[in-house]
């Protein structure tokens, strides 16, 4: 490691006239989980870190009239334990819990989950059936994209040099929406995704589906939106046999996205397990 | 004396004692040797092999440029026998014109900082020419397959001869004939490798090093230093797990060259991932078995191979191969037995000893063998144990009379008890 | 060279720190607090476990720089003045829950910060808790056992 500065923002405006000044001589660091790691093994090379834990603005969870914004900076455990959030977000607090360790938790961010572009990042497939807008700042100002077309590739955002992730924006869930959440680990803690799915479905009183989104992990470079499967299921009746099938027609879709990877037998059978949990959780909640 | 009179009398057995380092370590205080420091220390790093099989040449001449850089140690600097190893001595202390797998220490470099040591390991030159490999201990016995040591790849075969196998499985009802293989695991001790060395007034040299061995570890260190044993001392300090994957040397020679060769001390620490590569791991294991019974589920004969891959080195490869062989029977009296167990040379990372010490493979295949037996025989699982398993006076395939405490029956009734296997295999719940 | 401030074990710093160092790093080399363990350097283990403003973070993912003002407990700020232990380092010395005592430091501080906010844990939530610290020696049962000895030692009125 061979840093020349390192800048601990107190403020957001601190942060990107840093940012403004340094570019890509700089790397922005929050909860550190992944950034202290790839400075001890030289995959980054930063002469100025930027340290944006404790600007406030970041790390807030704000509730507006008619959507929930989180702050970039705000960490896992403090999703999991808000109370703001409620209990129809289940999908994204699960998500936040089923990271790494309390210790992990404790440290990293949202918006490291997403900057790094990770395909196993555990909020992001919430984030995205959540149809979460990514709010962006530069010194120039601000801009609003919805959060898939941030991925590039896998490792890669789509950021300027002097830009950096403020917050995201989801609407808020109404009475008859609501969030799931299934991941697939090796392990109970300390694992890193196989497969996670988060369905977020608004139903009608007869159990019809009248909107449905999908979210993937570790099913693709980045997290993905499973838009057949949503067509698919779209305005059915979702009873245990149409979840079935449903699972069966998002397994194919798998498939064919797997072809030729090792992975495929695996995951296209087991996505039909975290699909189903993540589904019924959410039918769940609607019901409760 | 009666049980009850012993038991007065002890001071310890039968009671809940603190450990006598428990206080030093909830309080943080135990010392391990990273947490060593002393007055003009000098850092240790370790250049290693990244090709399983190659002839090397070593030009540490950029790598001394390196402002900081106090000495870089090769193998023309180990003073007496460049060679280390628990039973056979086919490790070298720095390898000279040779790697024989990823991970084989070429250099040691000592400098002012970590930072300058790991400068200067980027900056030496290893020139590589890779030599053909084997990476399967099942290859590695074929004749013309590529030797990783010059004696042949196969290390140790070890035999039992007990009854007639032959004739035996004529006898037989059921036979479960099964290939089982077991992989390589990683001790990962929670404390990675680390040591420091320095030369006391009297010119003994001292490393400070978590070992399971400190007695061999003294006499490695001398062999390889050119000296008396006499000169050297280990002090063991607290020693964070080990689990068999401190019983070779690790870093200790280079730590005792390195303070000889610059008369200050000289501290190594390893990271995690090079704690993975530098020391022994479970050997990995073929099995082979064919198991045959009678048709009351009386166990008649046995044969078994078990080839084991030593990797690069033996280690303590013979004691594992035997201990796998002796134990491949199972807890089970078996009239006919033929073993053959080998310990083979790969260009893998080596074996040694692990938490079990071979023992750990083989049930892996013996009690999948009474399981397929059992459910030829329609006969449940626990049923067929019972019907087999060792008891006072029984023979094992090794000829040793088991003469007192085998309670392997009341074990399982135990189990049997929560597990309800019986149940189970009749269709019954289970709890 | 950078200078911050911190407070660690109630004791007030200000230390000059390079830019490169980590939080375990400021703690073993400059403040001489050897208790804080490195057994991977990637926040798997959870040895070099430390409270950090009332929460278990691993210092080996923090730089030094972002400990500014921040307040840290480490395993040498548990015991009282007079050397009495915390009820928590008393129950895994009395359970026999330290065996190669590397993780023991890191295992001790995530069972505090449990403790602080959960005083009487079940023993699932206490295996939650420690989720973040390896042992393998594996007397993770006795490890659990001393922490639910310790939630009642502490509710008795420990410190």
């Amino acid at each position: 490691m061979k840093i020349k500065e390192v800048i601990k923002a107190k403020d957001l405006n601190e942060a990107l006239l840093s940012l403004d000044k340094y570019r890509d001589k700089s790397k922005l660091i929050a909860g550190g989980t992944d950034i202290v790691i790839d400075l001890k093994h030289k995959k980054v090379l930063p002469e100025v870190l930027i340290d944006i834990s404790d600007v406030e603005e970041l790390s807030q969870i704000k509730i507006e009239e008619s959507y929930v914004e989180i702050g970039a900076a705000v960490t896992f455990t403090k999703i999991e334990k808000s109370k703001k959030l409620d209990n129809r977000l289940k999908g994204l607090k699960e998500a936040s819990r089923l990271v790494g360790s309390p210790q992990i938790r404790n440290l990293g961010t949202i918006g490291g989950n997403i900057c790094n572009v990770s395909p196993a990042a555990d909020t992001v497939p919430p984030l995205l059936a959540l149809d979460s807008i990514a709010v962006v700042m530069s010194v120039e100002g601000k801009r609003e994209v919805p959060l898939q077309e941030l991925f590039l590739d896998k490792g890669k955002i789509d950021l300027k040099e002097n830009e950096l992730l403020h917050s995201i924006k989801f609407s808020k869930l109404q009475k008859n929406q609501a969030l799931g959440f299934s991941k697939l680990g090796l392990r109970k803690a300390l694992a890193i995704s196989r497969i996670a799915t988060s369905v977020c479905i608004e139903i009608d009183e007869d159990n019809r589906c009248k909107e449905i989104r999908i979210g993937s992990g570790a099913l693709g470079k980045y997290g993905l939106r499973e838009k057949s499967t949503e067509d698919f299921i779209r305005d059915k009746i979702l009873d245990e046999n149409f979840i079935e099938e449903s699972a069966r027609f998002l397994k194919s879709e798998i498939e064919k996205r797997l072809e030729g990877r090792s992975s495929k037998e695996f995951k296209s059978e087991a996505v039909m397990g975290t699909f189903k949990k993540a589904i019924r959780e959410a039918i769940q909640l609607i019901k409760a | 004396m009666k049980k009850e009179e012993i038991k007065l009398k002890l001071n310890v057995v039968g009671k809940n004692i603190i450990r006598v380092d428990g206080l030093s370590k909830v309080t943080g205080r135990a010392v391990y040797p990273q947490d060593i420091y002393m007055d003009n220390m000098l850092y240790g790093k370790t250049l290693r092999s990244d090709k399983p099989h190659a002839n090397i040449k070593v030009d540490i001449s950029e790598g001394e440029k390196v402002e900081g850089v106090v000495k870089i140690l090769t193998a023309k600097d180990v003073p007496g026998h460049n060679y280390h190893g628990v039973l056979f001595k086919d490790h070298e202390v720095l390898c000279e014109t040779r790697v024989r797998r990823i991970g084989d220490p070429i250099a040691f470099i000592v400098a002012e900082t970590e930072e300058a040591a790991e400068e200067a390991m980027d900056k030496i030159n290893v020139e590589y020419e890779e030599l053909d490999g084997v990476f399967d201990p099942i290859e590695a016995m074929k004749k013309g397959a590529p030797k990783v040591h010059e004696d042949g790849n196969i290390v140790y075969h070890y035999k039992i001869r007990k009854g007639n196998v032959e004739d035996a499985f004529k006898e037989c009802d059921v036979i479960a004939e099964t290939e089982y293989k077991t992989h390589m695991v990683e001790h990962a001790f929670l404390q990675p490798e680390a040591g420091i060395a320095y030369v006391d007034d009297d010119g003994m040299i001292i490393v400070v090093a978590s070992t399971q061995y400190p007695h061999f570890d003294q006499l490695e260190v001398a062999e390889a230093m050119g000296i008396p044993t006499e000169k050297v001392r280990i002090i063991n300090p607290a020693v964070g797990g080990a689990f068999g994957g401190r019983e070779d040397i690790t870093l200790q020679i280079h730590l005792a060259m390195a303070a000889k060769a610059t008369g200050r001390p000289v501290k190594c620490t390893y990271s995690r991932e090079e704690s993975f590569v530098a020391h022994c791991k479970r050997h990995p294991m073929v099995m082979k078995c064919k198991t045959g019974a009678d048709k009351n589920g009386k166990l008649l004969a046995m044969e078994a191979e078990i080839v084991g891959d030593t990797g690069a080195y033996a280690s303590w490869a013979i004691n594992v191969l035997r201990k796998a062989g002796v134990h491949i029977t199972g807890p089970y009296e078996i009239p006919n037995v033929k073993v053959d167990s080998y310990a083979v040379y790969t260009n893998n990372p080596f074996a040694g000893a692990m938490r079990g010490f071979g023992a750990t493979q083989v049930p892996i295949a013996h009690e999948q063998q009474m399981d397929i037996l059992a459910e030829k025989l329609d006969m449940d699982p626990m049923t067929i144990r019972m019907k087999n398993m060792f008891k006072l006076g029984s023979e094992t395939a090794t000829g040793q009379i088991l003469e007192e405490s085998v309670p392997l029956d009341r074990c399982i009734q135990e189990v049997e008890k929560v597990m309800n296997f019986t149940q189970g295999k009749k269709g019954g719940e289970r709890e | 060279m950078k200078e911050i401030n911190l407070t660690v074990n109630g004791k007030k710093h200000r230390i000059k720190i390079d830019e490169n160092m980590r939080l375990i790093d400021l703690l073993r080399e400059k403040l001489n607090l050897l208790g804080t363990k490195e057994g991977c350097g990637e926040g798997e283990c959870g040895a070099c476990s430390i409270i950090m403003d009332g929460e278990v973070v691993t210092s080996c993912l923090v730089m030094a720089f972002q400990a500014e003002s921040a307040d840290i407990i480490t395993i040498e700020g548990l015991e009282k003045e007079d050397g009495t232990l915390h009820p928590i380092q008393q129950a895994f010395l009395d359970e026999g829950a330290t065996q190669c005592g590397f993780c023991t430091p890191g295992m001790i501080l995530s069972a505090k910060a449990l403790l602080d906010k959960n005083p009487r844990p079940t023993r699932v939530e206490i295996k939650e808790g420690i989720s973040g610290n390896l042992c393998r020696c594996t007397g993770y049962n006795k490890i659990v056992d001393a922490i639910e000895k310790a939630a009642i030692l502490l509710e008795k009125g420990g410190n």
